[in-house]
């Protein structure tokens, strides 16, 4: 009798187990991750030191701009150069296009150039050109491919991220969110300034 | 540890006091992790807490969706102020003997970033609740979908996501 008392108590809590762990099981499922590291973080560009292109030569691409000429980083060699990564859904990415495009301008003297690269799988190039339009960016725009993405964000997927490359072809800083316009400015001169004349 | 316990042939009285003790420990622990306040890890998540409603059969009743979002992070509202930005929207299957209204969506807050102040977009954070309005013949139902929401933190957007969903209700 008492052997079938405990065997009932035994059942019964592995039974009420086994389903809160499926229903944990199910609950898990329905998760979706949405990249932690910087949640939260202080206003300020998150520098990636830990992104393996750091010091690295910038990975080689060709991508189409929205007229659908192709574009190549060897293009671009011998000045220096911002690879920012953006998207249509991305609103701190639309804060600093504007910055971006000001200092394309201001510092075109000094060979700089900006690139703009759209991580937006779900629209099509008329929003894409749409919103650079609206942002009065005139620097190039070119949509990535998967290739371009693991060459340069190594998995991550948060927005707005820039390479920045120096005259040698070399990645000098890699910065991830949104920052201050002074920030990136220093970055910009910092980036001009490396490499040599 | 557990299954290797249960696996045993022959239990004595010790070892099942304590098998007992452990899965009334786990069970208790569960329900912790299960609750919408407690998710179960802190780590950069949309939560969907399926919970088993019950309405009156036959007549308009309201189902209740509950989110939650991680914390640091926030999702566009369903209506975010700006044309360019992916609004949080429940994409909802028919079912059967299930009458679907059009989902009620609660309002956001207002959310600017940093160094740019003067641009408020319309957001959730934390916990909200969309309401479904419904006609369920009597019976046990339910209901799958989506939600499609895009995230940000304080400096970076994300992808947009769809969540799957799935709405278990008793219409008595």
């Amino acid at each position: 009798m008492m052997a079938a008392g405990i065997a009932l108590v035994v059942w019964s809590g592995w039974k009420n187990w086994s389903q809160r762990r499926s229903a944990m099981q199910a609950q898990q499922q329905d998760r979706v991750d949405l990249m932690p590291d910087n949640a939260g973080s202080a206003a300020s560009y998150a520098y990636t030191d830990q992104s393996p292109l750091r010091g690295k030569p910038a990975p080689a691409f060709t991508l189409l701009d929205l007229n659908g000429k192709k574009v190549s980083l060897s293009d671009f060699k011998g000045r220096p150069l911002v690879v920012n990564f953006w998207g249509t859904y991305c609103a701190p990415c639309k804060i600093e296009m504007p910055w971006l495009e000001e200092f394309s301008k201001k510092y075109a003297a000094d060979g700089l150039q900006v690139v703009g690269v759209t991580y937006d799988s779900e629209v099509g190039r008329d929003t894409i050109a749409r919103d650079a339009q609206q942002l009065g960016v005139t620097y190039p725009i070119l949509l990535s491919t998967p290739k371009a993405e693991k060459d340069y964000l190594s998995g991550t997927d948060a927005l707005p991220m820039s390479f920045y490359v120096d005259k040698t072809g070399k990645v000098i800083e890699v910065t991830a969110g949104l920052g201050s316009k002074d920030e990136l400015e220093s970055m910009v001169k910092e980036t001009i300034a490396s490499g040599g004349k | 540890m557990k299954a290797t316990c249960l696996n045993r042939t022959r239990l004595t009285f010790a070892p099942i006091v304590s098998l007992v003790f452990i899965l009334a420990t786990t069970a208790h622990l569960g329900h912790a992790q299960l609750g919408m306040d407690a998710p179960a890890k802190p780590k950069s998540t949309v939560l969907y807490a399926a919970e088993p409603q019950s309405v009156p059969a036959a007549r308009s009743s309201l189902l209740e969706l509950r989110f939650q979002i991680v914390p640091g992070f926030h999702i566009n509202s369903h209506t975010p102020n700006s044309q360019f930005l992916i609004p949080t929207a429940l994409t909802l299957q028919p079912a059967d003997g299930v009458k679907l209204g059009a989902p009620q969506y609660p309002a956001g807050v207002p959310f600017s970033f940093p160094f740019d102040p003067g641009v408020k977009v319309d957001v959730y954070s934390g916990s909200f609740t969309v309401k479904l309005p419904v006609v369920a013949t009597a019976g046990d139902h339910a209901i799958d979908g989506t939600l499609k929401y895009q995230a940000c933190d304080n400096a970076s957007c994300y992808p947009p996501k769809t969540l799957p969903v799935r709405i278990v209700f008793t219409a008595k």
